[in-house]
């Protein structure tokens, strides 16, 4: 899970300047959707062609404290967004759209089948962005537990699916799950 | 990995192409415009459009000289092909600057995909930066696909699926593997035959015993004795068979793994880095420990048994059937049964003791987190909220095993039970039989022998599948390594070049995973007997170029030049026995220090030796051991600081003689006076030669002709240590943060 985090937010260790950063919100900053199907912001009067919004807290918190980094100049941060509710409606409309688009973890709603075979397990679930089959191995970390019963999920590949809450499924979705409780 | 799938006609003719437009890529993808899953997506490059369809329904198609750069963005779970949409006047001017003042280009997302299309989507962003540069080479992807198109299943870092590979098949390549030991083989197979027919034999005596004598009121005593003798002998003999052939099986099953990890381990000191770079590491450290073990046990355990149970099984329920037609039909009743039960037991069992051992390993994993930090524990005070943490592990460790046990005491015994049941039923209509006169009691006892040894033997039987398969794959994964090439990525008739030491990095690219570089289009010349300092953050890509040059990886773009001769059509053997390296961590192997420092040049001399060691500043401490140059280091040896290793490391290195050197943070983590000395040791080793150097601490860079600063992939600075503080850029950073 951590590693993934890395690899996509490539921090820069090298920035020296470490002052407190800088808030943005509905008073000094306009976000536009580009042509492209990106997100585009206009901050105290700098526009920024393309900017990638990151969560900071992604599974206790995901729509607050987001970071505003600028996608031309190497993913430096610009600054941060303490809480989407407080910028206007549409404004979240298109931040939320683009957060969709980064964050791809689909949650599993409902659990077909899982087969284990030699060491990986096939999993055949509902999800909120449809079906799909997946496979995990079971000698890794493939699952991680957010808390007592959310979990994350890591395929082989590398694709996240999240399961809200395990006491959600029904008694034999969940003895399907043991295994990996 | 495949990269050119094939196209349905109406997505061809709604492709419109032109008439020499030619088709060169077409991927799936998954994630559909609504953000959801699709199963039918593809992404299509021609030499003229990149399109993407879902379903029959085309949702973009671009020019392709409208692609200026196009890369596979990594999202979290996902990715995305993004292009820089638009016309550039002069293609070659795209640093962002020129691009900002144009704002002709926007970024445009193309298609969305899953982690599952990312290695595949890294090529064909190469594959259109290629083609809409002008170009029209086709990118070919070496790697292995990783699950199986026809059974879905992982495949196990081979080149094909193990489960679905029928060429040859299984039969031919494990025939193979017992051809060059046919003599064993040959008397292995006698024994099982031999084993079989006692088996099989012993209740027909028994029958004898029964018919000719027990129930005969006249029973001949002599008859009787025998019986009992023929039936002590065969017993007897049953042993001395399966000890003989137990005996030939492990021996054989241990040659035949000996000799497998013989030839593995030939075959790998042959590879190209490449190979065993593109591994995890001990993935193949695996398949010849390992895997060369399940061949082993296979051999001794389930081979020893095929062709007895085999055997015994057929003639078996030949000789049931022969015997009683009716009863052999009833006692093969519960057979499914049976059958059906062991699977569900044995599964079941599986998946329990699995969740138990998984249990076990948080425990471990726990306990092992603190108590390797345990000072942390006890300074913030937390032993009681650890101590509660590790009880719940506990409990539950407990309270699965508890229920796993109860499981096996009550299942277990149940199923047994179950799958005799076929015996009572013999019994009963066999008696039946027998009191009606239509059997004999002798027949009788013979049938419910025959019918014991079935269900005795089936349970082997159902076991027989997992072991097969379980051999099947580590076959494969030993024999994808046998068929290796050895030294692939090196020119036909390689050069054996004797390096001057002018070095070329041309647009060169790499990244460990294809989906994400790690270096971009490094461009940088050096000239013979320049000392080179490399800085930068950490995971900039420093070490990797050095990796590079030392040639443990083959570049993915580019080309790197040693006195303008391409890298890949040196000797690689030779190129590296002049490349002088001297690394952070240094590796002794087990052994003396004489052989440690002769490990480049076995041959060197006394003096020699002597002499490397003088100037590596490492002579004064060596003669001061009471065992002198024979000391013994590595693992059990004695132990020596950081900055004697590092000064064996660097005799090591002054012995070869290299032409070109390399020095990977020489110095770092070291006190200061072993790193004067090594300092010393170093320069009187660099003069003259090209050498590249890597260091955290910029005082030791202070003899360098120019300096690198590699930062986002790229290089950032490059220039002197006074043209860098005069720029005050990166650099200047640096030094003015270390300086506090």
């Amino acid at each position: 899970m951590s590693k993934e985090m890395i690899n996509v937010e490539a921090e820069r260790p090298m920035a020296t300047d470490t002052d407190k950063s800088k808030t943005i919100n509905s008073g000094n900053a306009v976000f536009t959707k580009t042509e492209g199907g990106f997100i585009g912001m206009e901050l105290d009067g700098k526009k920024y062609d393309r900017v990638k919004v990151i969560r900071l807290f992604p599974f206790t918190d995901p729509d607050k404290y987001m970071s505003v980094r600028d996608v031309m100049d190497g993913d430096k941060e610009i600054g941060i967004i303490e809480d989407i509710k407080e910028l206007p409606e549409e404004t979240v409309k298109i931040l939320l759209e683009q957060q969709e688009l980064y964050y791809f973890t689909p949650v599993i709603t409902k659990v077909i089948s899982i087969k284990d075979e030699y060491g990986y397990a096939y999993f055949d679930v509902e999800t909120d962005k449809g079906r799909c089959k997946f496979t995990i191995n079971m000698g890794a970390d493939a699952v991680s537990k957010l808390s007592d019963t959310r979990l994350l999920i890591t395929d082989v590949d590398g694709n996240r699916f999240e399961i809200a809450n395990v006491l959600d499924f029904t008694v034999k979705e969940q003895r399907k799950l043991d295994l990996f409780l | 990995m495949k990269l050119k799938y094939n196209l349905s006609e109406d997505r061809i003719r709604q492709l419109k192409m032109e008439r020499d437009e030619k088709l060169y890529y077409a991927i799936p993808y998954d994630i559909g415009e609504n953000g959801r899953w699709i199963d039918d997506g593809m992404c299509v490059v021609t030499s003229e459009n990149v399109a993407a369809f879902e379903g029959d329904r085309l949702v973009e198609k671009l020019p392709i000289k409208m692609c200026c750069r196009t890369r596979a963005e990594a999202a979290v779970g996902a990715g995305m092909l993004v292009t820089e949409y638009g016309a550039l006047e002069n293609k070659d001017e795209k640093t962002s600057e020129q691009r900002d003042a144009a704002h002709t280009v926007t970024e445009k997302l193309i298609v969305r995909y899953s982690a599952k299309h990312r290695t595949r989507f890294a090529y064909i962003a190469r594959g259109i930066n290629i083609l809409s540069g002008g170009r029209t080479e086709e990118v070919v992807s070496k790697e292995y696909e990783s699950v199986c198109e026809i059974c879905g299943r992982i495949i196990p870092g081979t080149k094909e699926c193990p489960y679905c590979n029928k060429k040859g098949g299984f039969w031919h390549d494990f025939l193979g593997m017992l051809a060059p030991y046919k003599k064993s083989v040959g008397g292995i197979v006698c024994l099982m035959i031999m084993a079989a027919v006692v088996t099989l034999l012993n209740p027909e005596i028994q029958k004898h015993l029964v018919d000719d004598v027990l129930t005969k009121t006249n029973g001949d005593i002599k008859k009787a004795l025998w019986c009992i003798a023929g039936m002590f002998m065969l017993g007897g003999g049953i042993v001395v068979i399966n000890v003989l052939k137990s005996y030939y099986c492990t021996v054989l099953g241990a040659r035949i793994a000996a000799d497998k990890r013989d030839t593995l381990f030939k075959v790998i000191q042959g590879l190209p880095l490449t190979y065993i770079n593109d591994r995890r590491p001990g993935e193949l450290m695996n398949r010849v420990v390992n895997d060369t073990r399940v061949i082993k046990d296979f051999m001794s355990n389930t081979f020893c048994n095929l062709f007895t149970v085999s055997f015994i099984f057929v003639w078996d329920v030949i000789f049931m059937v022969m015997l009683n037609p009716k009863l052999a039909l009833f006692s093969f009743i519960s057979v499914p049964l049976a059958v059906w039960g062991t699977l569900t037991f044995r599964e079941s069992i599986h998946r329990r003791f699995h969740l138990q051992g998984k249990k076990d390993d948080d425990i471990s994993s726990n306990l092992q987190d603190v108590l390797s930090g345990i000072r942390v524990v006890k300074t913030y005070g937390k032993e009681q909220k650890e101590r509660q943490r590790f009880n719940r592990f506990a409990d539950e460790y407990c309270r699965v095993a508890f229920r796993n046990e109860r499981f096996w005491a009550i299942f277990n015994p149940t199923l047994r039970f179950i799958m005799g049941f076929g015996i009572f039923l013999v019994v009963l209509l066999g008696g039946m039989d027998v009191l009606n006169e239509r059997m004999s009691a002798g027949e009788l006892l013979q049938f419910v022998t025959y019918t014991t040894l079935l269900y005795q033997y089936l349970e082997w039987m159902t076991g027989m599948p997992r072991d097969l398969t379980r051999l099947v794959a580590s076959m494969e994964r030993i024999n994808d390594v046998l068929i290796q090439e050895p030294f692939i990525g090196e020119e036909e008739k390689p050069d054996r070049h004797e390096i001057k030491g002018d070095i070329e990095f041309r647009h060169a690219t790499f990244g460990y995973k294809s989906y994400q570089p790690v270096l971009e289009d490094i461009n940088l010349k050096v000239k013979q007997g320049e000392m080179i300092g490399i800085v930068g953050p950490s995971g900039a890509g420093k070490s990797t170029l050095i990796n590079l040059l030392m040639r443990l990886y083959e570049i993915d773009d580019g080309e790197i030049f040693v006195d303008d001769i391409p890298i890949r059509n040196i000797e690689s053997r030779h190129y590296h026995e002049q490349l002088g390296v001297v690394l952070q961590e240094t590796f002794l192997f087990t052994g003396t220090i004489l052989s440690n420092i002769r490990f480049a040049k076995p041959d060197a001399t006394y003096e020699e030796v002597i002499n490397a060691a003088k100037l590596a500043n490492a002579h004064d401490f060596i003669s001061a051991m009471p065992d002198g140059y024979n000391t013994y280091v590595g693992e059990k040896g004695s132990t020596l600081s950081g900055g004697e290793r590092q000064r064996i490391a660097i005799a090591r290195a002054i012995l070869k003689n290299p032409r070109m050197l390399i020095l990977d943070e020489a110095t770092s983590s070291l006190d200061t006076e072993s790193e004067f000395l090594i300092q010393q040791a170093l320069e009187r080793l660099i003069k003259g030669k090209t050498t590249f150097a890597i260091a955290h601490r910029l005082s030791t860079l202070k003899n360098a002709d120019r300096l690198l600063v590699i930062d986002g992939h790229r290089i950032a600075e490059i220039g002197s240590h006074e043209e860098l503080m005069e720029k005050r850029g990166i650099y200047y950073g640096l030094v003015k943060a270390q300086m506090g």
